[in-house]
């Protein structure tokens, strides 16, 4: 989690089994101006745990809004609100009254488009979710932050400059320093909106090595401009347009032999 | 199906189709000199095809080259990732219908510089269906025609069938010239390998229909 204050110790929650529904998104349709319009209509889609999912789609689409919903960040908009439907996570209605944004963003962590470390050490911007979390023994957390940068590939460029800011990092060290930021507290989805889009193509191949090997470990969400990218890392790809879910299906199937001519389209560049 | 966003994407697909289709072109030009220089005892015409056999190879390598270069630089995905990959497996297949070709025209060769036999008509029937069995796969490569790609298999028992009968026919004359001088059995023998060409050219034809149906559905129904 890379924004959010609080966090909190989420290994109490029941592990998934891998490939189980840990996402459920049922009839959603969503509004940003109090239901005058719904940005996403109608989105029906289980997302299975311990796979990439992609979601891709032109700008617009809604893609990145549906990837916002999953750990209520629209919740900031004032005016945003979900209008049919509702999301279940781990089995638990996200939206439900007893449900608090800050407790559900313990449990699904999110990295932005653009890296946003803390103007602080490496060591201090990894382990600042975990202190919000009142841990405070330096061995516990000293143990927390190299697992963490490791595996986010980060603790042998960093290991002996942990003290120093995070702002002297590069900006593909810096994202993956985010990464290891958001996975530190352990959450069980892992949401990325464009990860790479800031970043040179060593970086980027980087980031989507890492991918690959948290897969393991979490579930992740990751929206994408780039559909190289998506059939790299993804293991299903979800394809919106002008709010609506069109297909949504294996990688290979999406970019080999789509259902639907729109995701046809689409994905060999004929439209846009 | 619409036009990419990016116009020289289509237009290099385009030209890579247009490449594969000439190569074809020439490959049932082969067929068609290698087979008519035997029938009408043009020593000539089969000398063209052994000569041209070149323009078809190097036709290959060019598709090969257009193919390689499209991947490399439009990664193409679905139905235009097929058609490449496609593509560049029926260029395989031509190659080999060419090569054939060439084996038929140096077999006639051979057969018009010995006394000649009357046997070459025997090869007609199968002659015939083997060249419309490789342009019926052409043509459905061309429309993108998945029906047609089917019915280009269907079409291969008949190949097949005038490759058994002739085979039966040539074996019994061969038996009756027992004892006599070998000359003429040399020709059938030949007559022989040329009907195994005509029908190894069918299968290829069928291979060319398996790529067709290929790009279409995306189903591999190769050893199905």
């Amino acid at each position: 989690m890379t924004d959010t204050p609080e966090i909190l110790d989420s290994q109490d929650a029941i592990a998934p089994v891998l490939g189980d529904t840990i996402i459920k998104i049922d009839d959603l349709s969503f509004s940003y101006d109090l239901g005058k319009t719904n940005t996403l209509r109608n989105i029906s889609l289980d997302i299975p745990s311990g796979k990439v999912t992609a979601f891709i789609g032109p700008s617009g689409c809604g893609k990145s809004t549906l990837l916002r919903c999953l750990n209520r960040m629209n919740d900031l908009v004032t005016t945003a609100q979900v209008t049919t439907g509702k999301i279940d996570i781990l089995g638990q209605d996200i939206h439900a009254p007893d449900v608090e944004a800050i407790e559900l963003r313990k449990h699904v962590g999110m990295v932005f488009q653009k890296y946003n470390p803390f103007p602080k050490s490496i060591y201090e911007n990894v382990a600042y979710g975990l202190r919000v979390q009142g841990i405070k023994k330096k061995a516990i957390l000293d143990q927390a932050v190299e697992e963490s940068l490791k595996k986010a590939a980060l603790w042998s460029e960093v290991k002996d400059r942990l003290n120093t800011s995070a702002l002297g990092l590069s900006g593909g060290q810096q994202q993956r320093l985010c990464i290891a930021r958001t996975i530190a507290v352990k959450p069980q989805i892992v949401l990325m909106d464009e990860p790479c889009s800031a970043l040179d193509p060593i970086a980027t191949a980087r980031i989507e090595e890492l991918i690959d090997e948290l897969r393991q470990e979490f579930t992740i969400v990751i929206v994408t401009h780039n559909m190289q990218q998506a059939t790299r890392v993804s293991d299903r790809t979800a394809f919106f347009y002008l709010g609506e879910l069109i297909e949504y299906d294996e990688t290979t199937t999406i970019f080999g032999n789509p259902s639907k001519k729109q995701t046809e389209d689409y994905v060999s560049g004929r439209f846009g | 199906m619409s036009g990419h966003i990016l116009k020289t994407y289509d237009d290099n697909l385009h030209h890579l189709k247009d490449m594969v289709l000439e190569m074809g072109g020439n490959a049932v030009l082969a067929l068609e000199k290698s087979i008519n220089g035997l029938i009408e005892g043009d020593r000539e015409l089969c000398a063209e095809v052994i000569d041209d056999d070149e323009v078809i190879d190097a036709a290959e390598k060019k598709i090969d080259e257009q193919g390689m270069s499209i991947l490399l630089r439009y990664n193409p995905v679905a139905s235009d990732l097929r058609l490449v990959f496609s593509s560049i497996n029926i260029c395989r297949s031509l190659e080999r219908i060419g090569d054939h070709a060439v084996n038929i025209a140096k077999r006639s060769r051979k057969i018009l510089k010995g006394p000649g036999s009357d046997q070459t008509r025997l090869l007609e029937p199968l002659y015939l269906e083997a060249r419309k069995i490789v342009s019926a796969a052409m043509t459905a490569y061309s429309d993108v025609d998945e029906k047609g790609g089917h019915a280009v298999i269907e079409m291969d028992r008949l190949v097949d069938d005038a490759h058994k009968s002739l085979t039966k026919s040539l074996s019994s004359r061969i038996a009756d010239q027992e004892g006599e001088e070998g000359k003429s059995t040399e020709a059938m023998l030949n007559i022989l390998f040329i009907s195994r060409s005509l029908e190894r050219i069918g299968d290829l034809a069928v291979n060319i229909a398996e790529d067709v149906v290929f790009i279409t559905s995306a189903e591999d129904i190769r050893h199905t």
